[in-house]
This record gives C-alpha cells, sequence and structure tokens, in this order.
C-alpha cells in the first residue's frame, strides 16, 4: 500500500496506478491520460477510472471534456526536479477550475509538500522511504507568501494589485 | 532602500527555520546528499574544493552599512575573514562550516539579508545597474521593479523547480551597464509616446557553452503587466524548456529551437489568459509604494566646483578613473576598486568592509553599491569631501586608479576555489598585474575590459570581455583560450577567438602582443573595441601566432 496524504493525515485509497503491483483485478484504476480517454470511451466506469498526467503532457485541453465526472487527477513527478508538474496543477485549479482530488504520485519529496499545496494539490503519495510525519509537517513550513495560492496562510496578503 | 515588513521578516525567518531543520535531517543522516543537494544549493549552499561556498544575496547589489558589517561579521566569524564579491552582484563565502550556516543565515536575517535562490534552478538574485538612481542618463530608477521581481520570484510555488537556473537583470537607462542582454530575461525600461513607464523585453540571453544575446520579443509592456508577462514567459519554459541534458535545458535553447518568433507567440498566447489575473496586476499605488523606499537621499543644494585645481596626479588619476558623473549638481559616485594588484579580483576583508561602511555612514548615504564588475560604489559623496574619501580609501587599498581599465578585470574564483572550474583564474590575475603595473601604459591604452572565467560556465562573463579568458584543462594542463571584441557595456557583442589556446605562463604575453596591435592601429581616440570591430581578428591573430597560424 502506498504512502498517502490527503487533508494533511494519514489516508488510505483504492486508486491503484495501472502497470504496478496490484493493478490486475483492482477495481480503481489510475490510467496515462490516452489509455483513460480510451476506457471511457470503451463505456469503462467514471467513477472507477481517473487519468495520470505525465510531465511531457502539457497540452491539456484533451482532458478537459472529462473534467466532470473525473473523480481525480494524478499527476507523475518522473524526477524530484522536474517541475512540470506545479504548472500543470495551477492550470487544473485555475484555468480548468477542476475542483475534484489532485495527487501527486512520483518522486516527490517531504521538502516539496508546501509549494505542492500552494499549487493546488491536495493528496500526495509519497515513496517508500519518505517519513509521514516530515513530510505532513512541512505543509505549515511558511506563514506567508509573496504569491496567490491555494489554501489558506495565516498572514497571506495581496503583495500585488487589488 | 527597500525595508522588510513583518511578512517579510517572517518569511525571512521561517526559510532560516526550514534549512536548520533540513541541515539537521541530513547530517542525522536522514535525508540523503542526493536529496539534500537540490535543498542546500536552493540556499546558496555549494559543496566546493575545500569546504562548502555560501553565496548571500545582495539583492540588485544594494546593500546598507548595517548590512555591510555584518558580512563582515560573517567573514569573521565562519570564514578566513574575507568575501569576494560576484558577477551577479552577491557575495561568497569560501570557508564556512556546513553545521554553521543556519546560525550564518539567522544572522543575515538579522539585517534583511538570506541566501534564498542563490543557487539552484530557480530565480535567481535579480541583477540591475549599480549607479541606479543617481545616474544622470536614468529614465527611471529600476530598483523598485526589481524589488517588486524579488518579492514575485522568491519562493514561487510553479518556479522553484525550473529546468536550469534562470537569471532577471533590469536596466532603467538607456546604456546598458547591467549586462542584461546575457541574461535570460533582460528588462529595459522605456517610455512610450504617452510618456508611459513600461519594459523592452528580451528573452534568451546567456554566456556558457552557448553564448547568445537575448533576443527582443516585445519592444514594450506596460509596467502594470510586467509580473504577468514574466509568469507567462516562465511558464511555457518551465513547461518546454529542456530537461534531457543539463547544458541545453537554459531558456536560450528553447528560443533558438523554437525560433523566436514562435516563443514570442506562446508567451503572448499564455499572457493574454492571465494578463487580467487581479494578483499579477500592477497598480499604481503598489509601484507608489515601492518607489518610496528608493527615494533620493536629502541631497543639499550645493554648486558645482572643480576639485582638480592644485591636486596630486595621484588624485587626479583616482579622480578621473574611479569617481563618475551624478545626477544632483555638487555631487560624484565613487568606485572603490576591489582589483588592487595583489589582490584576488573581488575579495574584500571584514576590516575594510567595516572601515567602508563607516565611510559610507560619513561621507555618502550610509549606503554601498555592489558592481557586476566586481567594485563597489558609494553612491552620493559630495565633491568636497571627495579628498577625505580618497584618502581614506588610499588607507583601505580600495582607492587604486584602475577602473576600466585593464586592470579591472572581472575574474571567478577559478581553481582555487571552484569544484567546477578548469583552470585558476586568480594566478592568471595575479600575472597580468604584474606584468602591466605601469599606470602610464594603462592609461594611454584607455578603456579595455579583460573578463576570465576558470571554465565554461563563464561565471567570470569571459565572451563580453573586451578581451576573453577562458581557462580549459587539456589533459591536466592548463591552457587558456582568448577571445576578442565582447562587450556587454552599452551594444552587447560576444568575442571572437584568436586562436588556439595559449598556455599558463603565456597569457600576459598573448595579451601584450594583442595590445601592441591596438596602440599601432589605433585612429584619432578609439578605443580597443574600436579598433578592433573596424580591423577585424586577424591582425591580432597575426601577431600572436605568427603569420602562418
Amino acid at each position: 500500500m502506498a504512502k498517502l496524504i490527503k487533508g494533511r493525515q494519514p489516508a488510505s485509497s483504492p486508486w491503484v496506478l495501472a502497470g504496478t503491483e496490484g493493478a490486475v483485478g483492482a477495481s480503481h484504476l489510475i490510467l496515462p491520460l490516452a489509455d483513460y480517454i480510451k476506457a471511457i470511451e470503451a463505456g469503462e466506469p467514471a467513477d472507477r477510472r481517473a487519468p495520470l498526467l505525465k510531465a511531457e503532457n502539457h497540452d491539456l485541453a484533451p482532458l478537459q471534456s472529462y473534467l466532470g465526472k473525473v473523480p481525480l487527477i494524478a499527476v507523475d513527478f518522473t524526477s524530484t526536479g522536474d517541475g512540470r508538474g506545479f504548472t500543470q496543477a495551477r492550470l487544473l485549479r485555475e484555468r480548468f477550475s477542476y475542483t475534484g482530488e489532485l495527487r501527486a504520485v512520483g518522486k516527490i519529496r517531504a521538502d516539496q509538500m508546501f509549494f505542492l499545496a500552494r499549487c493546488g494539490f491536495d493528496a500526495f503519495e509519497l515513496l517508500d522511504d519518505e517519513d509521514m510525519d516530515t513530510a505532513i509537517a512541512q505543509f505549515d513550513r511558511f506563514s506567508v507568501a509573496y504569491q496567490e495560492g491555494s489554501g489558506n496562510l495565516t498572514h497571506t496578503r495581496r503583495r500585488y494589485g487589488g | 532602500m527597500y525595508r522588510y515588513d513583518e511578512i517579510d521578516a517572517t518569511l525571512v525567518a521561517e526559510r532560516v527555520a526550514q534549512f536548520r531543520d533540513q541541515t539537521r535531517r541530513f547530517l542525522d543522516g536522514k535525508l540523503s546528499e542526493d536529496e539534500f543537494r537540490p535543498l542546500r544549493l536552493r540556499n546558496g549552499l555549494y559543496i566546493q574544493r575545500h569546504a562548502p561556498m555560501l553565496r548571500v544575496a545582495v539583492p540588485y547589489g544594494l546593500l546598507s552599512t548595517r548590512q555591510l558589517r555584518m558580512l563582515a561579521h560573517l567573514a569573521r566569524k565562519y570564514d578566513k575573514g574575507y568575501g569576494h564579491f560576484t558577477t551577479r552582484q552577491n557575495i561568497q563565502y569560501n570557508w564556512p562550516e556546513l553545521k554553521n550556516v543556519p546560525d550564518m543565515l539567522a544572522d543575515l536575517a538579522s539585517v534583511e539579508m538570506h541566501a534564498i535562490q542563490t543557487s539552484g534552478n530557480c530565480i535567481r538574485n535579480t541583477t540591475s545597474d549599480h549607479f541606479a538612481g543617481i545616474a544622470p542618463d536614468e529614465i527611471e530608477d529600476p530598483r523598485p521593479y526589481c524589488e517588486i521581481i524579488r518579492q514575485w520570484s522568491t519562493l514561487h510555488p510553479e518556479f522553484s523547480y525550473l529546468p536550469r537556473k534562470f537569471k532577471i537583470a533590469v536596466t532603467g537607462s538607456p546604456v546598458d551597464r547591467a549586462a542584461s542582454e546575457v541574461h535570460d530575461i533582460g528588462l529595459h525600461m522605456k517610455r512610450d509616446a504617452n510618456g508611459k513607464i513600461g519594459f523592452e523585453v528580451l528573452v534568451g540571453g546567456g554566456l556558457g557553452r552557448m553564448p547568445i544575446l537575448g533576443k527582443v520579443i516585445r519592444d514594450f509592456i506596460p509596467r502594470e503587466y510586467l509580473l504577468s508577462y514574466l509568469e507567462a514567459i516562465l511558464r511555457i519554459y518551465n513547461q518546454e524548456g529542456r530537461r534531457d541534458n543539463i547544458h541545453r535545458a537554459r531558456i536560450k535553447v528553447l528560443v533558438k529551437a523554437k525560433g523566436v518568433e514562435t516563443f514570442r507567440a506562446l508567451v503572448e498566447e499564455e499572457w493574454a489568459r492571465i494578463r487580467d489575473d487581479a494578483s499579477l496586476l500592477l497598480d499604481d499605488a503598489e509601484v507608489a509604494r515601492m518607489q518610496a523606499f528608493f527615494q533620493p537621499p536629502p541631497y543639499e543644494k550645493l554648486a558645482e566646483i572643480d576639485v582638480t585645481a592644485n591636486q596630486s596626479p595621484e588624485f587626479l588619476a583616482w579622480y578621473r578613473y574611479n569617481t563618475r558623473a551624478h545626477k544632483v549638481t555638487g555631487y560624484r559616485a565613487v568606485v572603490l576598486s576591489l582589483k588592487a594588484p595583489e589582490v584576488p579580483p573581488g575579495d574584500m576583508t571584514d576590516a575594510q568592509m567595516d572601515a567602508v561602511a563607516d565611510l559610507a555612514d560619513r561621507v555618502s548615504s550610509g549606503q554601498v553599491r555592489v558592481t557586476h564588475d566586481q567594485n563597489l560604489v558609494l553612491g552620493d559623496v559630495r565633491q568636497i569631501d571627495l579628498i577625505e574619501t580618497w584618502q581614506a580609501l588610499k588607507a583601505l587599498n580600495l582607492a587604486t586608479p584602475n577602473i576600466g581599465t585593464l586592470t579591472d578585470m572581472i575574474c571567478c574564483p577559478g581553481l582555487d576555489f571552484c569544484s567546477l572550474a578548469n583552470a585558476s583564474s586568480i594566478s592568471i590575475a595575479k600575472q597580468i598585474n604584474d606584468r602591466f603595473s605601469d599606470f602610464d601604459y594603462l592609461y594611454d591604452l584607455g578603456h579595455v575590459e579583460i573578463k576570465m572565467s576558470g571554465c565554461m560556465n563563464a561565471c567570470g562573463h569571459h565572451h563580453v570581455g573586451n578581451i576573453g579568458i577562458l581557462g580549459v584543462d587539456k589533459h591536466g594542463i592548463e591552457w587558456y583560450q582568448i577571445t576578442i571584441g565582447g562587450s556587454a557595456t552599452g551594444i552587447s557583442a560576444l568575442g571572437e577567438v584568436i586562436g588556439p589556446s595559449v598556455g599558463k605562463e603565456a597569457v600576459a604575453e598573448t595579451i601584450a602582443r594583442i595590445l601592441d596591435v591596438y596602440v599601432e592601429r589605433r585612429e584619432d581616440g578609439e578605443e580597443f573595441l574600436q579598433t578592433v570591430r573596424r580591423i577585424g581578428v586577424e591582425p591580432f591573430s597575426e601577431r600572436v601566432y605568427g603569420k602562418a597560424h
């Protein structure tokens, strides 16, 4: 079972990534974007299928018509230094007004939790060697920010405009 | 200058606490070296040849005297009594111990300073003109906008894991004194036909392995859209910049691969979607709030006086080379030379820093500026105080009258300190100083900029040196490639290689031959760079290598 944080707490989840251990026969499958679209178009249950965005999926338009029914969107971080997922998250939240679960998966590290949450992620699948408490503590690492973002910081103030 | 409010102070304090926690986890073995590296880099901490190196941010090169005294304190307490000013207007400490770095950051926070994003694949310190606010040719002071960019880019949640580092420079004068065309983004302040302030936007300049000048992607962005336009550029870069090869990851590679027109279209399309985002819109009130921090000091109403009458040739040389015109009558800007012959370029001791802080409080406006060519500036010295200032600086070994001359070299730390370097730079600087010690000769040569890097990464900006020197390693032996004709002041240009690399002992001799050609071929009043542009590289190559090279 993957280590998952949701609502700033350890959580469990029925979702399994296609192609990983336990995917065979799993009820809830996360599929690469193209496979997800195929599956839905083929009539697979929309509440038990979710898309996985790879870093190279910077065009999110193909996903747009499914946003009303996706129960979950997973964003894959292929390496810790690859920051494309931060942009994908902001676009989903801000441009596509996606309000459902947005899960960061792959090689994310505890010290990235604050930025991930600020960009709109609300679920975080940790690597096996990551410490759950350390990761959760990072959400409150900063109480202020110079940018608008998701979540409520205690002392947020708009620095620009308005 | 900008003063922290509660938000700024809280953010920096929380950043110190974060780094203290990360360092503890690393020392306890809970973070591997690979995991710790990107975290420490985002706080300016490298592991170098001898010890960690800490790079401290000096936003757009501006320091209060209180801050300069703290830099002296850090040099004394945690280092070996000196610091090194860099081409990005920052300061580096070469000898701190890892376990002390959180304390150093806490000390810095107490004077509203930090080391945030001075390294790593994120937006680095925003640099600017070291004569900002005092230059007679200025359109408007760029520093309020630099501070706005500093805040916007600090701990930006979306742009903290970019494909590669990202550098922004802002200038407020028609003459570029910030090397803005060799930055990832160069912003040139200008006015439109209605007198409205905005920026010309250049993207994709840079040095390193692929030296290239930035391309204009927008003639004029009104100032209210500055942040949304930057955000659009960064977003396109974050999404589409290459991540498969560290040497192809800068934005210049993306701009080149896509072509300027396509890149511009992508940025404009993205910008159109976010331009009216209220959180990015810079309204007049916010600009005015920032500008209030950069109001000029209360200048006295002074008459222009001639301080050169009956003075010694030594003072006259210093006045001519190390002081600059000021927009206010009766004042001069004074450049402190960190290029004394026996000192590694850009290095300064703790005692010098303390003394300069005292001097700046006494004769200038209590502020000191760091230049990208590794000197310091006292911005607001009354002409009547120039002699006293000169005497004080002379006693500190900071009055070498060589600003803008051959020995006012830009020089990276090179092989002596840097783990990236292939060759020594500091020893070459010494060789050049030893060879060209005759000031009459230097003055006869006039304005010649030497810029030197110990490796391809080009921290010493060698591509844009009038004479550029690049250290290379060939089978464990240090060689030096020489270029001429580069410039980053006024009109930017990249230098051209004159021929095969020369051996370590031959660098000064090679430069001497190049200068001989200039002296023989120059026409009336022509500077070195102009002669190179007029006659080309060939005559210089012939003199260095012989006809059959």
